[in-house]
């Protein structure tokens, strides 16, 4: 009777694997939001400092 | 201001569903393969992502010929988001390989044709990040990432014929394998099913992220705008 092998235990590699790659895309997502938020705030200074001096 | 467009945030939803969908039939769905185990389940997102790097690249290099044919900033702007994203999916691409190589080819990385084309490919697009941000004149600048997105390319072709035109351990999904591939395996209907449709959820994964990206760019460019307007003053 032919022998049946098992799969190998890779499972933890597999988590390993799917975590790098939810993880990466987590953190670019993350990177976005922050650059996003940022610039927002820094426009929103010099949107004030061009008001201040067309003030004056 | 610049409020998020209402098609760019559907696009976001269900995005995101099918992401979920997608991990779900990795994981539930799709059987376990029978010599490597569970480790296979990172094939999915792995070839996905590699996918992603390409298609970026092509994006960049199309912008790049749109560019230099019409001189419209919205292509530089279109190929330097694309660029972004195609590094991260290749890095993906890349590091999920090295994880599943550990168990099967018992190393994490071996100087294969495959692993340093594409490792190849992304240092030139991180090169490419890198130059642009040497050259003052957006103009000149522009030319520059047009003309070497390009160029840079040609990385792409090489690295997906790497394994099938040279001697390689590395198993091709779609062809014949090398007689002396490693970890190479035949689909299941649940395992095609899967791996179509990882591709599909990642194809809409790259087109929101370059939508958010190239909405970044745009601010950026306005930012700079502003700073000049008003250190002028």
């Amino acid at each position: 009777m032919p022998m049946l092998l098992e799969p190998a235990q890779t499972t933890n590699y597999m988590i390993l694997g799917l975590s790098v790659i939810v993880g990466s895309m987590l953190l670019f997502v993350g990177s976005l939001a922050l650059r996003f938020r940022n610039l927002r705030q820094d426009l929103q200074v010099l949107e004030e400092v061009e008001q201040n001096d067309s003030q004056e | 201001m610049d409020s998020t467009p209402r098609a760019l945030r559907w696009l976001s939803a269900v995005t995101g569903v099918l992401f979920l969908i997608a991990l779900g039939m990795v994981l539930f769905y799709a059987p376990e393969e029978a010599v490597m185990g569970n480790v296979q389940r990172v094939f999915y997102f792995h070839v996905a992502a590699g996918w992603v790097g390409a298609l970026a690249f092509l994006v960049t290099a199309l912008a790049g010929i749109a560019f230099l044919v019409g001189s419209d900033p919205k292509w530089d702007r279109v190929a330097q988001a694309s660029v972004e994203v195609g590094i991260v999916f290749t890095f993906i691409n890349i590091v999920s390989g090295s994880i599943w190589a550990r168990p099967i080819w018992n190393t994490w990385w071996t100087w294969d044709p495959r692993l340093v084309t594409a490792t190849v490919m992304e240092l030139i697009y991180l090169a490419y990040v890198m130059l642009r941000q040497g050259i003052e004149d957006p103009e000149r600048r522009a030319r520059f990432g047009s003309v070497y997105g390009i160029v840079g390319f040609i990385s792409v072709p090489i690295t997906f014929l790497s394994i099938r035109l040279l001697r390689t351990i590395h198993p091709v999904v779609i062809g014949s394998n090398d007689p002396s591939a490693q970890g190479a395996f035949d689909m299941t209907p649940a395992m095609l099913q899967t791996f179509m449709f990882s591709l599909l959820t990642f194809t809409f994964v790259y087109a929101t992220l370059l939508w958010h990206r190239l909405r970044l760019q745009n601010l950026m460019e306005r930012v700079e705008q502003m700073k000049m307007k008003v250190f002028a003053s």
